[in-house]
């Protein structure tokens, strides 16, 4: 499942009244202690680290980093395989995300009706919540599979006239057929954050529409979007941190050697494959920079559609 | 006489319905290939029903010739699982209640960056996190696979921090009457008045650390350290092999995810309200 990263995205909280002029320093410092060193060696430490292994050079099993200034960094602009991996990943995160957000508020608007059994149906569009990206990947694969005794999508696929291809191995359909696995997964917090979303509109302002003659299409226009609309930014950032895990876990366990032509290597996979396979230690960390400013651009760009879209009538 | 809006209403459950089975379906075909025999799954047209129901593929997925589950990968992820959980919500709740309730300086900063490293997932920074647990000399050993995401407190101390700043100011002010200090006030206080924030995280947590992928790869690659997902993993490469066919592979990952459905099934509301920061009816 996704690392969600919600629950604290919501309306900050007001500090406690200064009713008094009581300061907590010291009691603070002991109990939060604990925490914040755990944070400065295994977050911080490797921030800044990765940074200045980015510049060196560095054979994990002999020596020291050695200082080669920007070398890593002129070596990624000349590497054809960069590209086509942040290419990959951009694709992954697109032909993911989207459907992910669109999918899941449909979902949401589907299950968000009462009905004597509601709760058991619910559950079977949030079960696929507790599997891991390795269980799905295995499972997934039958379903994918090519060649003799067909799995399931093929044969239907061959029963339709169609060409079924080779999912997995086919330098085209390798990247969806992750895509759909990584989508599957991700569609349980999504219809959950939009579900939750929609409950908080009163019933009555819906009625009302539907008073007016607002037909379904012309209600989730004009009532029901621009009240998720919010929503939809957590979504995508849930999603997005859920698919970055997937281009990892999805790809190393089904297409383990980054796909055909390099088709499914994505950023995360080469930086795995050129520190842990090939030992390049200190390119493996200036790719991560990138996968870093990557990932952040991304967020960024999700920020100022969020902000366009408040200014917005 | 039935009216429009009943038959509508029906027609919309009915597709509820019919859509949630198929976004279910993955799983009930796992479950089914698994009570399948071999020949069954080889069959050249995908089959579905079972025709005969055969439990024993379970216990050949963990023991015999075609055993895929060990028991040492299985105690390896309870291992993990429990500690990871455990260590990172003592330092999630306790750092919840100083940033909600203390007065001290540098407040706002320690939030501020517990909120930005929720966008630097460990698998951005994979090469000197491990570089770090290297040195401190904890690759393949329990602590090394455990503490550095013990570290990602982020998620879960923001978590607790806003439940906790929704506490009445007059209980810690009674307490602190009664001559309470702080670590009182977290054990008798906080701890049982938080329970269904902890909820919300313990099953959040818990689905992630037991499907977590690439660190335990890299952390604990050495035999005795495997864990289920690493297990399942391997099973791609093997399942062109005639060792491990198709329903035993099925087996093997329904022992693998029905405990962690189970659980999840019983927990879901906890698991929705730590998402949303509210229940769904």
């Amino acid at each position: 499942m996704s690392e969600p990263a919600t629950a604290n995205l919501g309306p900050s909280v007001n500090p406690p009244r200064r009713r008094s002029s009581r300061r907590d320093g010291r009691a603070a410092t002991l109990m939060m202690a604990p925490n914040l060193l755990m944070f400065a060696i295994f977050i911080i430490v490797p921030i800044v680290g990765g940074l200045y292994l980015s510049f060196t050079t560095w054979d994990i099993n002999n020596g020291a980093p050695k200082w080669v200034g920007l070398a890593n960094y002129t070596k990624m602009f000349n590497d054809p395989i960069v590209g086509v991996a942040v290419g990959n990943t951009v694709k992954f995160m697109l032909f993911g995300v989207i459907p992910t957000v669109l999918i899941g508020l449909g979902l949401a608007l589907l299950i968000n009706v009462r009905f004597r059994f509601v709760g058991a149906v619910r559950s079977l569009y949030l079960i696929p919540a507790a599997m891991s990206f390795a269980a799905s990947a295995i499972v997934w694969r039958y379903i994918f599979l090519d060649g003799p005794g067909y799995g399931i999508v093929n044969w239907v696929l061959s029963k339709l006239g169609l060409v079924p291809p080779d999912w997995l191995v086919s330098t085209t359909y390798a990247l969806p057929a992750l895509d759909i696995i990584a989508i599957w997964l991700s569609l349980p917090v999504a219809t959950i954050i939009y579900l939750a979303a929609l409950q908080r509109i009163p019933a009555s302002v819906i009625e009302a529409a539907t008073l007016d003659g607002a037909g379904p299409i012309r209600r989730v226009r004009y009532i029901i979007w621009p009240m998720v609309r919010p929503m939809t930014v957590l979504v995508a950032i849930v999603a997005i941190l859920s698919f970055t895990n997937g281009s990892f876990d999805l790809v190393n366990i089904l297409t383990p050697t980054g796909g055909t032509n390099y088709s499914t290597t994505t950023l995360i996979f080469y930086i795995y494959q050129q520190s842990f396979t090939y030992g390049l230690w200190g390119y493996g960390a200036a790719l991560s920079v990138l996968q870093i400013a990557l990932i952040g651009g991304v967020l960024a760009v999700l920020r100022l559609f969020a902000a366009l879209g408040r200014r917005a009538p | 006489m039935i009216s429009k809006s009943q038959v509508m209403h029906s027609t919309r459950v009915l597709f509820a319905t019919v859509v949630g089975l198929l976004m279910a379906a993955p799983l009930f075909y796992m479950i089914l290939n698994s009570l399948m025999t071999t020949s069954q799954t080889a069959d050249l047209t995908p089959q579905i029903i079972p025709n005969s129901v055969h439990f024993s593929n379970y216990s050949e997925a963990v023991s015999g010739l075609t055993q895929v589950i060990y028991g040492r990968s299985f105690l390896n992820s309870v291992i993990f699982t429990f500690f990871v959980v455990l260590f990172q919500w003592m330092l999630c709740i306790s750092g919840g209640l100083v940033i909600a309730k203390m007065r001290f300086r540098s407040r706002t900063v320690i939030t501020v960056m517990l909120g930005v490293s929720l966008f630097i997932p460990i698998l951005t920074t994979l090469i000197p996190t491990f570089v770090v647990t290297l040195k401190l000399g904890l690759i393949n050993s329990y602590p090394g696979v455990i503490l550095p995401i013990v570290a990602q407190t982020g998620f879960g101390t923001l978590l607790f921090r806003q439940y906790i700043a929704q506490m009445p100011e007059e209980l810690f002010d009674a307490a602190r009457v009664d001559g309470a200090n702080w670590w009182t006030m977290l054990r008798r206080l906080v701890v049982p008045l938080a329970k269904p924030a902890t909820g919300a995280y313990v099953a959040i947590s818990v689905l992630t650390a037991w499907n977590m992928y690439l660190w335990p790869l890299v952390a604990a690659s050495s035999p005795n350290l495997e864990m289920l997902t690493q297990t399942l993993a391997s099973l791609n490469n093997l399942t062109f092999g005639t060792t491990h066919p198709q329903n035993i592979v099925y087996a093997a990952i329904v022992i693998v995810t029905l405990p962690m459905i189970i659980v999840f099934l019983c927990v879901q509301p906890y698991f929705i309200r730590g998402l949303t920061g509210s229940g769904v009816e």
